[in-house]
């Protein structure tokens, strides 16, 4: 946001007001910064360039710290959510009140969801040239839901045609008038410096630092609360900027509740921005708070508020998070090995066993012995890896992320209406997958629930229906959050290969991979990992799982994930629902 | 509809600082070790007893309880390690029992004495993972007894290192759940060299430096080169069902001194359905683990849970699941290499050993590779250990935790950082005498902030909210950086008027004391749990099924804990 003058430039204005802080809501993506400069507002953060090597540095003269000197890798991404309530409707047609966190960025992309586990769909995580840009005119309440038509008014329920709202950016984003009449008179008065923003000199940054329109906040945020919480997205190498909005629960006027986002899981994670409010600081309704996070390394990871945990992870405010692999920005032909090699160039992301008893993706064996060119696998023309694994042994197709969880409908109940809250007695009577129940689970589109505001309101907005095109592989990031029992989830017809557990891959420390089949996984609450299903049985190189595949699983089967504890296969007092998914072969 | 029900979220979260601040009042500095008693004797014999007593909740509640101690003349002979470990004692009965303490290739032998209730009829020990021999006692189905008020001598080899359960082999469901549980602790016959030279021998060196005893049973979890460590802690994690002990009160009031063996002396306390609602990790609820070792509030529980360590410090973690659930215990701020369960290393299937210690300038030593699972949230399984190592260094973090400060004037902010074979800040005698030792130097300098107000560096990417829209947590130190000194400048300006206002103004840069009138002290000053001699970097490690982080209802309590990265300038004492 602030470009090289700019800061400098406010550096100014700050000796007569306090930098920043007047205004309690706003947000913070900047387009430049000293991992990833742009000084001239080229816009080259916005997009992930090539990884061809890492990172080399020199040091800044003017701060003494390193800046690279060549080989930028990973890009810029920012993200808002806002902090409140919401409501869903179970499976059986049970509305239920939530405290949740709601998309206050990329609502277009978050309504569309993942049909077809398209990389880095359904995120609200965007670049700072989508996030920084004004919504043209004002956003309704219950938008995206309201502008797309939706309806959920007991008589009437439709989802509304998707692609009728396309606004991405930051809710609220308003040019500062202020800034703007900063930067006139500075220009009147022939300074060279500019205090605020104004790169291009025309165009989506002029006087935009942040500033936001709080009424334009109010109006989509309050409780439009999702369930899973907004997807979370990102690179290995990225800046990424998390602001965090919190508008206060409509539906209970007597708690001045805070949140927070913990990033579950990140190593080497910093207190300040770890999102616990007793190690830390929580943000206050009417205030904005931005977690800043140098991504960590790849893997599937997940969010959650950790305000009273055992209330607020249970009453919804739960999401997904992944980091993918910097290993698939390599072009395409480069051998896996050597650009995994490469990566140990830079400690930052070397892993050496004998050095760091904490990472696993040290370099792989080749048939049980070390070699200098690896298995001989180039990094596939299409598809990803989950990990940096340097053999290809994670390669997907196409992916999706699957939050379980569980919903105690009385606790459910007693959090809407100012009652005791029993957690010794909490018992999950509806057994989520991404926020849904079956039959739910497997209705494409979002799912739409009127709120006790009369507003409709994606809440749910992704389906799980895990479509994998015949003979590719569907990568499953699953993470449990269920706050009072262990979930199991197995495999019907198609056996689950688990190729990374709590967001590292299955390697030993002399670099065999120690990833398994097996027809089902079991998590607790807090845990992770990653799950590949293959509709493959031969492939041309057994090898490298992005080679050919000559024998398919037939396209148009149907398979299921569902859970083996029979008593959660259900909604509630409904017999046959619950945690179970369908898997389709196209 | 009442709002001031004192089981609300809110009521109890607002009490928490006040909660926190009575159970620490007297206990500023409370650490943790893995303490417990060593055996007498050339070989490691142990006198312990099996008795009933009370324990303590943060609720107020004395929940009638069984567990073992030692017998008088065993707690007067006894060896407590680490040394010195302030007020260690061990009475006739605690929770869990006392950790026994032995070195591999000792043969242990247990003397159990059965002091319960005559109607509780016989108890036992059993020890999984060892191979255990008894002759005397009464004959159980699993293991020989000691009947009501009756001996059984149990006698094994401690054949290989690692951390271990034991617990009653008796009425397992009743007895477990009554409290009679513990840990056994065999230490490594030889330790690797890699754990003793290069940066493990530096590690300790700045500990010395910086006036830190050594509070570690050995230097090694296993004798393999890779399971160094530089500080470790016992968490052994357990549930309690209120009824279940209420009822077990009631009939043994009911059954009073009947004579043993008698019909009619026995109990008959239901197990099931189990609904607990106690949570305990060291047999203590939230907040009272986080009270010193040895507490005398809390005479039968004397193990606590309150971890330090200082960045780049291998922490050795030995975790023990007792009582009968599963616990997915969160380790925040990183991951935990396992190491081995119940004792058993898990190792590669490649036979070709690497070579450990040279990038740490260590002796180097040849071992298999280890295999075990990196793990952010380790679950505990009924009656499973597991030992796993976790660390900290910020590595990754993009600024620099110590807000170094190339423009201030304080000595600490101008630190040099210089990089070893890893790049942290090591290998030199600067290094190993500054604050800032095994500091991730990439980061080092580059600011996080881009206008701060105090001496910290600026230019970064972000702008902190005002301090008026957010609430303080009672472990926040009062900046995202690790220190007092990093504190002080961050959270310390001159105001404007003194010609100094903005970027680098702090107060000591200024030498003007952070407590005096014209300094502008932003630091929190409600914080005895993170005191600012302290300002550590605080975690919360806790069980991930977030409903067993309370007490009896009551949030906050139960299976938490706060772990405290703490920088040199503090003093980690485990003696406490």
């Amino acid at each position: 946001m602030f470009n090289t003058r700019g800061w400098l430039a406010l550096a100014l204005l700050s000796a007569f007001a306090v930098p920043a802080m007047a205004q309690s809501f706003r947000v913070q993506c900047p387009s430049s910064t000293i991992t990833h400069p742009d000084a001239n507002g080229t816009g080259v953060n916005n997009a992930e360039p090539a990884y061809l090597g890492p990172t080399t540095f020199t040091t800044s003269t003017t701060g003494s710290y390193q800046v690279p000197s060549a080989n930028v890798n990973g890009a810029i991404k920012c993200q808002q959510i806002s902090g409140g309530d919401g409501y869903a409707t179970m499976a059986d047609g049970h509305q239920t009140f939530l405290f949740s966190f709601g998309p206050l960025s990329g609502l277009a992309n978050i309504a569309a969801g993942n049909p077809n586990g398209a990389f880095d769909a359904g995120t609200g995580a965007v670049p700072p040239n989508v996030f920084n840009t004004v919504f043209p005119g004002n956003p309704v309440p219950g938008d995206p839901a309201t502008t797309n038509g939706a309806l959920d008014n007991g008589s009437t329920y439709s989802a509304g045609t998707l692609g009728g709202f396309t606004y991405n950016g930051a809710v609220g984003l308003a040019i500062d008038a202020d800034c703007v009449a900063a930067n006139n008179a500075a220009i009147t008065a022939g300074s060279p410096t500019l205090p605020c923003p104004n790169t291009p000199t025309s165009g989506p940054y002029l006087g935009l630092d942040g500033h936001v329109d709080p009424r334009q906040i109010m109006d989509v945020g309050v409780m439009n609360g999702n369930i899973p919480a907004p997807l979370i997205t990102m690179d290995e190498d990225d800046e990424f900027f998390l602001t965090l909005t919190n508008v206060g629960m409509i539906m209970r006027p007597d708690l001045f509740e805070q949140h927070t986002v913990h990033f579950h899981g990140y190593p080497n994670a910093s207190a300040f921005y770890d999102g616990v409010p007793d190690a830390s600081v929580a943000i206050n309704i009417g205030g904005s708070f931005t977690y800043y996070y140098l991504a960590p390394d790849a893997g599937t990871y997940f969010w959650h508020c950790h305000i009273t945990p055992p209330e607020h992870l249970q009453m919804g405010m739960v999401g997904q998070l992944y980091v993918r692999a910097r290993q698939n920005r390599v072009p395409s032909g480069t051998n896996l090995y050597s650009a995994r090699v490469s990566q140990d160039n830079d400690l930052r992301t070397a892993c050496k066993s004998t050095s760091d008893i904490l990472c696993s993706h040290n370099l792989p064996l080749t048939n049980g012995v070390v070699s200098a060119t690896g298995n001989g696998v180039a990094r596939a023309a299409t598809g990803n890896y989950v990990y940096n694994d340097g053999d290809g042994s994670t390669y997907y197709d196409v992916e999706y992320p699957l939050q379980i969880h569980g919903f105690d409908p009385n606790f459910h109940f007693v959090g809407m209406t100012f009652n005791p809250e029993a957690f010794a007695d909490m018992k999950d009577k509806y057994f989520l997958l991404n926020g849904r129940s079956y039959p739910d689970t497997v209705n494409n589109g979002p799912m739409v629930t009127q709120s006790s505001d009369t507003q409709v309101h994606y809440s749910q907005p992704l389906a799980s229906v895990i479509n994998i095109p015949a003979g590719q592989r569907a990568l499953l990031r699953i993470a449990d959050l269920d706050v009072s029992e262990y979930q199991t989830l197995a495999s019907l017809g198609i056996r689950m290969q688990v190729v990374g557990y709590n967001a590292k891959l299955l390697r030993d420390q002399a670099g065999n991979n120690t990833g398994y089949f097996t027809n089902s996984i079991t998590l607790g609450g807090g845990e992770s990992l990653d799950v590949i299903l293959d509709t493959c049985l031969v492939r041309s190189n057994p090898a490298d799982p992005s080679s050919a595949c000559s024998a398919p699983l037939p396209a148009g089967s149907v398979y299921f994930l569902y859970t083996p504890q029979l008593d959660h296969l259900s909604n509630d007092a409904e017999n046959f629902g619950g945690l179970m998914a369908e898997v389709h072969v196209n | 509809m009442s709002t001031t029900n004192t089981q609300k979220a809110t009521p109890m979260k607002r009490l928490l600082p006040i909660a926190t601040a009575a159970a620490l009042m007297f206990s500023v500095a409370a650490q943790a070790a893995a303490p417990g008693i060593t055996g007498t004797g050339a070989t490691g014999t142990f006198n312990l007893v099996a008795s009933p007593a009370n324990i303590n909740q943060p609720d107020g509640n004395q929940v009638y309880s069984w567990g073992y101690g030692c017998t008088v003349a065993t707690a007067a002979a006894a060896t407590f390690v680490p040394s010195p470990i302030a007020n260690a004692n061990c009475s006739t009965m605690q929770i869990p029992g006392p950790t026994l303490i032995v070195t591999e290739g000792t043969t242990v032998v247990v003397n159990l004495t059965n002091n319960l209730p005559t109607s509780a009829g016989n108890t036992s020990i059993l020890f999984p993972g060892f191979n255990v021999t008894s002759t005397t006692g009464a004959v159980g189905l699993l293991t020989h007894e000691a009947a009501p008020g009756g001996t059984v001598t149990y006698t094994f080899t401690a054949s290989t290192p690692g951390t271990r359960a034991y617990y009653s082999g008796t009425q397992g469901d009743l007895q477990v759940e009554m409290g009679l549980y513990g840990a056994i602790i065999v230490l490594p016959k030889t330790v690797p060299a890699t754990c003793t030279t290069g940066l493990a021998a530096a590690n300790r060196r700045v500990e010395v430096a910086h006036g830190e005893s050594d509070f570690r049973l050995s230097q090694a979890a296993y004798d393999h080169p890779d399971t160094c460590y530089d500080r470790e802690y016992l968490f052994q994690f357990s549930e309690m069902d209120l009824n279940i002990h209420r009822a077990a009160l009631a009939q043994v009031t009911a059954k009073g001194a009947c004579a043993a063996g008698a019909v009619g002396c026995s109990l008959e306390v239901p197990t099931e359905p189990y609904h607990p609602g106690y949570y305990l990790i060291n047999g203590r609820s939230m907040p009272d683990d986080m009270d010193p070792n040895y507490d005398g509030v809390y005479p039968h529980q004397p193990y606590n849970g309150n971890p330090h360590m200082h960045p780049g410090e291998l922490t050795l973690l030995r975790v023990i699941g007792q009582g009968r659930w599963e616990h997915p215990f969160h380790e925040h701020a990183n991951h935990v290499r396992i190491l081995a369960r119940d004792g058993n290393p898990i190792i590669s299937s490649s036979t070709t050993p690497l070579t450990y210690g040279a990038s740490t300038g260590a002796t180097t030593v040849a071992g298999q590779a280890l295999a075990g699972l990196l793990m952010f949230t380790t679950d505990t399984f009924p009656g499973q250990s597991f030992d796993g190592i976790f660390y900290f260094t910020g590595r990754g973090l993009n600024w620099d935790l110590y807000a170094h400060n190339p423009n201030s004037t304080d000595p600490n902010a101008l630190l040099a950082c210089n990089a070893d074979a890893n790049g942290y800040n090591t290998g030199t005698a600067a290094a190993e005498a500054a604050i800032n030792y095994y500091e991730w130097c990439q980061d080092h300098n580059k600011p996080l902030e881009a206008n701060p107000l105090g001496d910290v560096p600026g230019g970064g990417p972000m702008t902190l909210p005002n301090p008026n829209i957010f609430a303080n947590g009672a472990w926040y130190g009062g900046s995202p950086y690790l220190g007092p000194d990093a504190t002080v400048r961050a959270d310390s300006t001159l105001p404007a008027a003194n010609g100094n206002g903005g970027l680098s103004s702090g107060c000591i840069a200024n030498g003007v004391s952070a407590t005096s009138v014209t300094c502008s002290n932003l630091q929190p000053s409600n914080t005895q749990a993170n005191p600012p001699n302290e300002r550590g970097i605080a975690f919360m490690w806790h069980s991930h099924n977030e409903r067993e982080i309370t007490t009896n209802n009551v949030f906050p309590g139960g299976m938490l804990m706060m772990m405290l990265v703490d920088s040199r300038e503090f003093l980690i004492d485990e003696s406490q």
